[in-house]
């Protein structure tokens, strides 16, 4: 189990101040971490803050993590999850203030009928996450993005098996009905069957 | 496994069976394998969406964001004098071999004739200070 665990000997490499260390650590973990904060919050500037302060906890704990605890990964997707939670929370305990900032620009120059395309499904798909209940999002996303093992995504939930399961089925359900219905049909032919 | 199971699973875990629970693969394929149009089907569906599902793309990490994380690391541009930290008390047997050296040198410079270009004894000073900035992207790289 944590003899296998592939990200052991990188940390204690980190723990003695390797420099190379460090980059391969970041190289491996951090395109998987911030996708895995984009899709769950739904916003890159606060992606990114979570991505920022799990390295910080990652940096923190290297030179002490101990062979027997949790697989490291799992540990790091509990760090990116709480840390989420807190930024979900603090959304619905504060009502939304008025948007006095400008939309980020968007790029005129004219990009390719494809590209247009697979950017619209892209924004599509990101709606039909964003409308999601938060705890099927987050099935979704552990499973399906993340690739973690039924087991592992479950664990990390606090729910059994069956009950992720369940949640996977909902939101593929509520993906599926808010993607036929909300948008146009024409959009979609690429992805259908 | 029973038809209603292949089902569900397909509607959990979408139309690729290498994402499904190990232990039900074989099960799942045998029954593929007995071309049950329904069990196709429910295939097809899960396979409309997890196109769409794969058609969403997140931002890569920005070479701003890369740089910020690694200097906060530990190892990040750790200072000359923090990867040497004697270098101070060993300062002192230097500098204390350099006075006798330069103590001599003026005594034999004093019963010497100067010649017109006096050498000078390299500065342990002139070594500097090598912050180390790393870039994952190899975009720049000031030792």
């Amino acid at each position: 189990m944590n003899e296998t665990d592939p990200d052991v000997e990188l940390l204690a490499r980190i723990g003695n101040h390797e420099t190379q260390a460090v980059n391969e650590m970041v190289s491996r973990k951090l395109p998987r971490l911030l996708a895995l904060a984009s899709r769950l919050l739904g916003d890159a500037e606060e992606a990114k803050d979570v991505a920022q302060e799990s390295f910080l906890r990652i940096w923190k704990q290297a030179a002490s993590w101990r062979s027997g605890q949790a697989r490291f990964d799992t540990w790091l997707h509990r760090v990116v999850l709480n840390l989420c939670y807190d930024r979900l929370r603090s959304r619905k305990e504060q009502p939304l203030a008025d948007n006095d900032e400008l939309p980020e620009p968007v790029d005129p120059a004219p990009l390719p009928q494809e590209q247009l395309e697979a950017s619209a499904r892209s924004e599509l798909m990101d709606a039909a996450l964003a409308a999601l209940p938060d705890r099927q999002r987050e099935a979704i996303v552990l499973v399906y993005y993340q690739e973690l093992s039924n087991i592992e995504a479950a664990a990390l939930m606090n729910i059994t098996v069956d009950a992720l399961e369940s949640l996977l089925s909902r939101a593929r359900r509520n993906l599926r009905t808010h993607l036929v219905d909300a948008h146009d049909p024409a959009l979609l032919r690429r992805g259908k069957r | 496994m029973t038809p209603e199971r292949f089902t569900h699973l397909a509607d959990a875990y979408g139309a690729d069976l290498q994402r499904w629970p190990a232990t039900e693969r074989a099960g799942a394929q045998a029954l593929l394998a007995e071309g049950n149009p329904e069990l196709v089907e429910a295939l097809n569906e899960a396979r409309w969406l997890d196109g769409l599902l794969d058609s969403h793309k997140v931002l890569a990490p920005t070479p701003e964001l890369i740089r910020r994380i690694v200097a906060a690391a530990p190892v990040a541009a750790p200072s000359f004098w923090g990867r040497h930290p004697g270098w101070l008390s060993r300062l002192g047997f230097v500098g204390a071999g350099l006075a006798g050296i330069a103590a001599g040198m003026l005594v034999v410079s004093l019963s010497l004739p100067l010649p017109s270009a006096s050498e000078t004894l390299p500065s342990i000073f002139e070594q500097s200070d090598a912050d180390i900035v790393l870039s994952i992207n190899a975009e720049e790289s000031d030792q």
